[in-house]
């Protein structure tokens, strides 16, 4: 369904995937880099999605003056440039989501709407860190790893893209510097957070929530930090009813829409 | 020891068994509706006085059986006319509610009470279903999704949405927010495995009701302690209560003859279209997960039809006798399942009002302070290992 394509933008190349139908989204990976996924196949419904894969991840080269959240956030705007050549949709999921709140903040006329899935990078202090446990952390991360998708990356790979993080934005757990800034974010924004998300606490959300100008914070019941695969039908439709219908998307449509509605 | 008192406001002008369901309202007189929800509600004040703790109020639909479809309402007149008990709400029937609504009526009782509300989250009985058109295969995953809701529109100080299985709204905030923080405490009954367990997972105090016999009741409570610790927590003896019926008189042959007059008119009268309708429901949906469950919830059945009124007595299942034999059956059932409350159903079927009196006045006199230190300190996991 996503084709792979090259974008040559003013600071480098770097590889994308795009597919789908209608307006364009821009969706920004998190720590595992690009991973198609039956979440993104029902949005891609919609939407046409554009993935960029970020300078380093996935196997790809970084990029010589890209090696802060900022200056990627700006390699992105110049991607929107280049390859939509006007403000798109922006999706960002746990790591891809802070570098969305950085785009949204240097680049505003950028982005038409927002969407930060459990994002990363505002994790209180006093928030207990994430598990380096590998059982714990499968739980917090997949409420059902069964729907994975099977991983075809090697583990060199893998663990060049969680080198990455550091990469970009240090050790930095809660970015003061953004979250200084958030307030300049005019969009709308949609922030999602899985009811079962074990990486990115509670209080992560509300903040956003608190200090988002236009923001709306939605659960996502049952799934946790990888909501595209626990969650893929829920997921899909909440961001494409945000999408198509910004603001309305608060109002019921009935059941004559042809999509679900609670009958309760 | 802390104890309960539930009532479920039956409506006793019924005098024919009959087997139909919903079980018609022409036999409703309202006139004497209006005598007996006087009455209940004065009982249900004077149980304070008699030294109860909580005060339970619960949700039926389409039959005398209870005359509460909402009992937020009974709730509310309580939280105003009382000053000391838990108003217990035991409960909502989550899965056939709007669940918002329950968050918003729960936090007024909250903040009306002064803090005192008793959250009771219940399944209910299957026949509730058909009286609100809901799928009852859907009971238990509409409850955990319902209360995990709820949570959230109790705790969340930003407005917030919801995507679900079975419920989506796109902009909650509710005002008033309860006073206890962040939740009000909770009550679900453990009366099966699959309950027991999200009781547990809830956070949950847990109501073990319709008992039949002590060792699968431990059985119970050890599923729902293995679970809260598995969950991190551990409950105390105070989060297990034991549900019993109670009748006391002067002599025990008194106190039998009237509470076994009034469960005979509970079962015949008052329960029969209830059981033709359930009875619909167990046998073609899957309201129980599984086939042990329903076995279990029909066995509590056959047992309560088919034992001896003497035999549920000496198996300790009633507090039923003089106050004397109340205060040793109360110590026994302590003493086998380390609970540190139970919850009193005194007006059963058409047991007279007065004599519900007496067996308040009994217990406030004679029985409470005879029971009172037993599971301060004690653990119900000793007695459940």
């Amino acid at each position: 369904m996503f084709k792979e394509k090259t974008a040559k933008l003013g600071k480098g190349e770097i590889k994308y995937f795009v597919g789908g139908t209608g307006r364009p989204l821009i969706h920004l990976h998190g720590a595992g880099g690009v991973r198609p996924n039956a979440g993104l196949e029902a949005l891609a419904e919609n939407v046409t999605i554009y993935m960029p894969v970020l300078p380093g991840f996935d196997g790809t080269a970084e990029i010589a003056g890209i090696d802060s959240m900022e200056t990627l956030a700006d390699l992105v705007a110049d991607f929107i440039d280049k390859e939509i050549g006007e403000a798109a949709d922006v999706l960002g999921l746990s790591f891809g989501g802070w570098l969305a709140a950085w785009l949204a903040v240097r680049h505003p006329s950028k982005v038409g709407q927002l969407c930060m899935e459990n994002p990363a990078g505002f994790r209180p202090k006093d928030a207990p860190a994430p598990s380096t446990d590998p059982e714990t952390r499968m739980r917090q991360m997949y409420a059902y790893p069964e729907r994975l998708p099977k991983e075809t990356k090697s583990d060199k790979v893998i663990a060049k893209n969680l080198s990455m993080l550091g990469h970009y934005h240090g050790d930095t757990s809660f970015d003061e510097k953004l979250a200084s800034q958030l307030g300049k974010i005019q969009c709308l924004t949609m922030i999602m957070h899985g009811t079962r998300d074990g990486r990115v606490p509670e209080e992560a959300v509300q903040f956003l929530k608190r200090d988002i100008p236009r923001s709306h914070l939605i659960y996502v019941y049952d799934a946790a930090h990888s909501m595209e695969t626990d969650q893929p039908a829920r997921f899909a439709h909440l961001v494409a009813d945000f999408m198509e219908r910004a603001e309305a998307f608060l109002v019921n449509q009935g059941t004559t829409s042809g999509r679900p509605q609670q009958v309760l | 020891m802390r104890f309960s008192y539930t009532h479920h406001m039956p409506y006793t002008g019924v005098t024919e068994a009959g087997q139909d369901w919903p079980v018609a309202n022409k036999q409703f007189d309202p006139k004497l509706g209006v005598e007996m929800f006087q009455r209940y509600i004065e009982d249900k004040i004077y149980a304070e006085q008699a030294g109860f703790d909580w005060i339970g109020s619960n949700e039926h639909h389409f039959s005398p059986y209870g005359m509460m479809p909402n009992p937020n309402l009974v709730g509310a007149v309580l939280a105003n006319r009382t000053k000391r008990a838990g108003i217990l709400q035991s409960g909502n029937i989550i899965p056939i509610t709007n669940p918002i609504r329950v968050a918003e009526e729960y936090a007024m009782l909250d903040v009306m009470s002064g803090g005192r509300l008793i959250a009771g989250f219940m399944r209910g009985i299957p026949h509730e279903y058909v009286a609100y058109n809901v799928s009852p295969d859907e009971s238990y995953g509409r409850m955990a999704e319902a209360i995990a809701l709820i949570k959230k529109a109790w705790s969340s100080p930003e407005p917030f949405g919801w995507e679900g299985e079975f419920y989506q709204f796109r902009a909650v905030s509710i005002w008033p927010r309860p006073v206890q923080q962040p939740y009000p405490r909770m009550m679900m009954s453990a009366s099966s495995d699959a309950s027991a367990r999200l009781a547990a997972e809830a956070g949950s105090s847990a109501g073990f009701l319709r008992i039949v016999d002590f060792e699968s009741t431990r059985q119970q409570i050890k599923v729902y302690m293995d679970r809260a610790r598995e969950c991190g927590w551990t409950p105390k003896a105070d989060d297990v209560m034991i549900g019993m019926n109670c009748s006391i008189a002067p002599t025990y042959e008194e106190a039998k003859e009237i509470l076994q007059a009034g469960q005979k008119y509970f079962f015949s009268v008052l329960g029969g279209g209830i059981r033709t309708a359930q009875q619909l429901v167990i046998q073609k949906t899957r309201y129980f997960k599984d086939k042990g469950a329903a076995e279990k919830f029909a066995k509590k059945a056959t047992v309560q039809r088919e034992a001896s009124f003497d035999e549920r007595v000496e198996q300790g299942l009633i507090v039923c006798g003089t106050p004397e034999m109340a205060i040793q059956q109360i110590q026994r059932i302590h003493r086998e399942l380390g609970n540190g409350r139970m919850n009193l159903s005194v007006k059963i079927g058409n047991v007279a009002d007065h004599h519900v009196t007496r067996t308040l006045d009994y217990l406030r006199d004679i029985v409470f302070p005879a029971v009172r230190q037993l599971g301060e300190e004690n653990d119900p996991a000793q007695a459940a290992e």
